[in-house]
């Protein structure tokens, strides 16, 4: 079980003068749980991005499934089905409920029929335990229970692979284990994913492989328990100890 | 003896209190009051315009802001996107467009569709499709402005989630975006639908049929076959029948909406009055 998912090759993106990325290499294989770590402004996010083309490649090849998302005449729409994203802020549709955030892509682009869709979408709801929040908006979620739905939404679609881009940095500290939770549960199912994050533990733990990046380069990569447990990079090092320890004064300052 | 900031607060209000009932006092003294009763209270006169002020009046003003309404929502929209569009010649187009239309007075822009285009296209209006392309033709150019406002207060995740989920650019802005601007804009719009109500009025220049006249223009012509201004009056009136209840809609909603206002310079007049 090892095809892959998800390669990308040399990958550069510049905003401006300002180059965020100077040429990344990453492969995740099926089934693959690929944590990224850095400092803030090291690129992660920028990455993630590429990956479904919220940001377009300056230069470099990404290949999701087999199907090339940097060549110019590609399906992006069709190709975003296969790759779920989750955000940050959620993004639930405001003016929706749960049960139509999680069915309105399904009819509108898969062209699922209402009835298929509702079943599909109660499906995943109760996989991140919130059946009972169908009728709900999305203001009368807190932020735990908007990423679950919002992780629930992106399921819907049957992706190959998610993309998780700081899921549980908005959170309140108290909510931030229903999240993981959920994702920790979608990694023991064997879903591909790729997860941008400051959770060490969760990365440590779930984590197949994590990535350290820093100054748009991947410093290190390895398996969870090499790259947090024993990291061989100095940046790498200086970084956890400041994570792991706030207070700690590293070589860098705090 | 100086007074504290509190106290130097409480007396300035005092003293704007004070001049306010001055002002009122003087005003309701000076008045000739059985002069202004004479003139706007006649009740037989008011009793003459019924039904026809409501029935036939209240109605038309009614119908005409309607249509000019709906057809300046609809172009509005239209220019708002157009106005957003990553094509350069559409902005342009839609940027011409509103420039223009929310530049010249209204009453032009009535003649000139039914007046101008026969000269031009041999092609003759009736009045009823000319307000309504005159009306939302200006009516437009503001309610561009204002949805366009609506669009960019949309939150940008918000598109980009419809869009990680597969949705074309065009598939997100019907299903995700605009609803959501709508909602942000029904107070601006509620307003553009009172100055439209009032600009329903200059119709009167396309020289209409008795049944075709809206409140303005029966107003004013039951002025011109009575010696009192009371016509005036009950068509005012008449118009706060409509009004009063959008601008308590507009403001209903406003609040339902967390007072979230999209306020744009543009929004805050519609050409002339008549």
């Amino acid at each position: 079980m090892s095809d892959v998912v998800v390669e990308i090759t040399g990958l550069k993106k510049s905003f401006g003068e300002l180059e965020v990325l100077k040429g990344i290499d990453v492969r995740v294989d099926r089934g693959d749980v690929v944590c990224v770590i850095g400092p803030s402004g090291s690129g992660k996010s920028t990455l993630l991005r590429c990956v479904n083309l919220l940001e377009e490649p300056s230069g470099g090849k990404i290949v999701v499934h087999g199907v090339e998302l940097t060549d110019p005449d590609v399906d992006i729409d069709r190709a975003r089905t296969k790759i779920g994203m989750v955000f940050q802020s959620f993004n639930l549709f405001s003016h929706l409920n749960v049960l139509a955030n999680l069915t309105v892509a399904q009819r509108k682009v898969l062209k699922r029929s209402e009835q298929e869709a509702q079943e599909i979408a109660l499906r995943n709801l109760e996989r991140v335990g919130l059946s009972d929040k169908v009728n709900a908006m999305p203001a009368q979620l807190s932020g735990g229970q908007q990423q679950r739905v919002a992780i629930a939404r992106a399921l819907s679609m049957d992706p190959d692979v998610m993309l998780f881009d700081e899921p549980t940095s908005a959170l309140d500290p108290e909510l931030v284990g229903d999240v993981l939770g959920v994702m920790r549960q979608l990694a023991d199912e064997g879903m591909t994913m790729l997860v941008v994050t400051h959770e060490m533990q969760f990365a440590r733990e779930v984590a197949d492989r994590v990535l350290f990046m820093d100054g748009g380069y991947v410093v290190e990569e390895g398996p969870a328990e090499q790259v947090i447990g024993a990291p061989r990079h100095e940046r790498t090092q200086s970084f956890l100890a400041r994570v792991l320890d706030p207070t700690h004064q590293g070589p860098r300052g705090a | 003896m100086a007074l504290s900031k509190r106290q130097r607060a409480h007396a300035i209000r005092a003293g704007q209190y004070g001049l306010l009932v001055v002002v009122v006092a003087a005003l309701v003294l000076t008045a000739d009051w059985e002069q202004v009763r004479k003139a706007f209270f006649n009740t037989e006169i008011a009793a003459a315009m019924f039904p026809n002020v409501i029935t036939v009046a209240l109605k038309n003003t009614i119908l005409y802001t309607a249509l000019g309404f709906a057809f300046g929502l609809a172009l509005g929209l239209v220019l708002a996107l157009m106005r957003l569009s990553s094509v350069a010649p559409y902005r342009w187009i839609a940027i011409v467009y509103i420039e223009v239309f929310r530049g010249v007075p209204a009453l032009l822009v009535f003649i000139a569709i039914y007046y101008g285009v026969p000269i031009a296209f041999q092609i003759q209006f009736d009045p009823l499709s000319t307000v309504m392309l005159a009306l939302g033709g200006v009516g437009a150019a503001y309610m561009a402005e204002t949805i366009r406002a609506g669009i960019q207060a949309v939150p940008k995740g918000q598109i980009e989630a419809a869009r990680s989920l597969g949705m074309s650019s065009a598939r997100a802005t019907v299903t995700i975006v605009i609803p959501q601007a709508f909602r942000i804009i029904l107070p601006p719009l509620t307003n553009e639908l009172i100055l439209l109500t009032k600009d329903s009025s200059l119709i009167y220049i396309l020289g209409l049929f008795r049944e075709q006249y809206e409140l303005t223009k029966f107003g004013r012509e039951t002025l011109s076959r009575s010696p009192s201004l009371t016509p005036i009056l009950i068509a005012g009136l008449c118009y706060l029948i409509i009004t009063l209840p959008l601008g308590h809609l507009s403001r209903y909603l406003e609040k339902r909406t967390g007072g979230k206002k999209i306020s744009t310079p543009e929004s805050t007049g519609l050409g002339v009055s008549a």
